[in-house]
């Protein structure tokens, strides 16, 4: 029988264009709160990296660099890559690893620098996870794989642009309270309806941000919990899922196959239904992801998420609160470091830490991440319960 | 003495994927010969668009075989206009997904749109030699 794990400190740096700090500096001020917290080097037994895209930055061994960097240099480390669900593929790894017995205590941090290239060639270089030999021939940025789902999401269900425009609005709303966000500042409706054109159907503000930044979660073993906190976040469900490679082969381009999965698998394993949720992180690396997102992990049945925007469910005082952190769009998305501080955001939701007042969600017993790689080729989803009253 | 055949150096699309191999070369000189091949499992018969060296079911050897559709519908699309840094010059530009009566899909620029893409507006498939060594297939409305 597995042992149980639970998330016991986090901590964040500040997102944004980060010309002041590389990743070693990012993933320093990720840490530092979480030693200052008292779980210093000695009580980590290892770490995992969560680096996602090397081409930004040259830098090779990630994991050594970091783990030295930090002062973890004499603990076994390793890095995971799996697109932008890098963060909780990394915290699975860990999970696993704490699970079976390897170690007790863990670092899970992630981290991606994106600014120290221009955004043409950070276009280039997500471009790059579309299939090399049939789908970069043909210039699919990664905008544009979402573009793809837009337009078909629209053809089937009649929606208007306007619908991700309130996403958009929902998210800078957020983020404005949010003070380790991107782009904290409100958005109009006018103003994200009619912005200029990325990938249309997308326009500027249908798009997460090219960030640098880092997030660090510590977990530990039940035995251990006590050690750390006296309000451990428990990691109640696991569910992973995966998508064809090419986005023509998929059945639906208005649903993600591997999220559907994904979700499903972590509600069984927590014994719990989306009901149960009382906030939700959800990869809105698009705003048409976000609103495919609420009807893949079943806040909606298919079709119904531009009632539930409309009908602002998805807001603190909604039935859903969904990225009330700014999400990917307001927040930022560096690669490696979404998964991990969607982790982060819940516990401080749980907590009853959230910055601002006016963002803080009430009661929360259990929340869920939803975290996509690529255009759905991977996707990771948990389900964390707190472990206090 | 040993004659040295030259083979002609063909890549796929606007920003080619460098890396070749004899199969992809075979489909290149076939598509410079205005031909789109998919591919059959040797073993199982399953068809793969576009084509596949080893089947995903038995991962048995796939032969090349011409497709004789070339009329589709447009299943999706999405006008690029801030492409990736190697298309930047070419935007705006249209890529559609194309499903052919039988099911199969591709993916492709449009390159002759007067207006606006619609999802299920007819497209053919046409062939572009981009430059001496780029080649492509493509839809046209």
């Amino acid at each position: 029988m597995a042992r149980r794990v639970a998330v016991v400190a986090g901590g964040h740096s500040k997102f944004g264009k980060r010309y002041d700090a590389t990743m070693r500096e990012l993933c320093a001020e990720a840490y530092k709160p979480i030693y200052d917290e008292g779980i210093s080097q000695d009580k980590i037994d290892a770490t995992v990296l969560s680096y996602a895209a090397s081409q930004f930055t040259g830098q090779g061994a990630g994991s050594a660099l970091i783990a030295d960097y930090i002062g973890l240099q004499d603990k076994p480390h390793l890095r995971v890559e799996s697109a932008c669900t890098t963060g909780t593929a990394s915290l699975r790894a860990a999970w696993g690893m704490v699970a079976a017995g390897l170690y007790d205590v863990m670092l899970v941090l992630g981290v991606e620098q994106m600014n120290r290239v221009s955004s043409a060639t950070a276009t280039e270089y997500m471009s790059q996870a579309g299939d090399m030999r049939w789908e970069y021939p043909f210039g699919i940025s990664f905008p544009a794989f979402y573009a793809l789902m837009a337009s078909r999401y629209m053809h089937e269900y009649n929606m208007t642009h306007d619908t991700l425009a309130k996403i958009a609005v929902k998210s800078h709303h957020y983020g404005a309270q949010n003070p380790k966000a991107h782009l904290p500042k409100e958005v109009s409706f006018e103003e994200a309806n009619n912005a200029i054109p990325i990938c249309r159907p997308l326009n500027l503000y249908d798009c997460s941000l090219i960030t640098d930044g880092a997030a660090a979660v510590v977990i530990a073993a039940e035995d251990r919990v006590k050690e750390f906190t006296d309000r451990p976040m428990w990691i109640k469900g696991i569910g992973a899922g995966a998508s064809e490679m090419k986005i023509q082969d998929r059945t639906s381009l208005t649903s993600i196959p591997g999220a559907k999965r994904a979700s499903k698998a972590a509600y069984e394993m927590a014994g719990l239904g989306p009901e149960d949720m009382q906030m939700a992180q959800v990869h809105d690396c698009f705003t048409i992801a976000e609103l495919i997102a609420y009807e893949d992990c079943g806040f909606v049945e298919p079709g119904k998420g531009p009632e539930f925007v409309d009908n602002k469910e998805n807001y603190i005082t909604g039935r859903m609160p969904v990225n009330c952190d700014g999400g990917l769009k307001s927040k930022g998305h560096p690669l490696g470091a979404t998964g991990v501080s969607m982790t982060y955001e819940v516990m401080k939701q749980m907590r009853g830490e959230a910055e601002n007042a006016s963002r803080q969600i009430k009661d929360v017993k259990h929340g869920f991440v939803h975290n996509v790689g690529q255009s759905g080729q991977f996707v990771n989803c948990f389900i964390f319960e707190r472990g206090w009253s | 003495m040993v004659l040295m055949t030259e083979e002609k150096e063909l890549y796929l699309g606007y920003a080619s994927d460098k890396a070749m191999t004899p199969f992809m070369q075979k489909f290149l000189e076939a598509l410079d010969g205005e031909k789109l091949m998919m591919s059959k499992c040797t073993s199982c018969g399953t068809e793969f668009l576009p084509p596949r060296q080893h089947c995903q079911k038995c991962l048995s050897e796939c032969e090349l075989q011409e497709l004789t559709e070339t009329e589709a519908k447009l299943h999706s699309y999405v006008i690029v206009d801030f492409a990736p840094e190697s298309l930047s010059s070419k935007a705006p530009y249209v890529v559609a997904i194309g499903e052919f009566p039988s099911g199969k899909r591709l993916t492709a620029h449009i390159t002759n749109l007067m207006g606006m893409p619609e999802v299920g507006m007819s497209l053919k498939l046409g062939y572009e030699h981009i430059d001496a060594k780029k080649l492509t297939y493509k839809w046209l409305v």
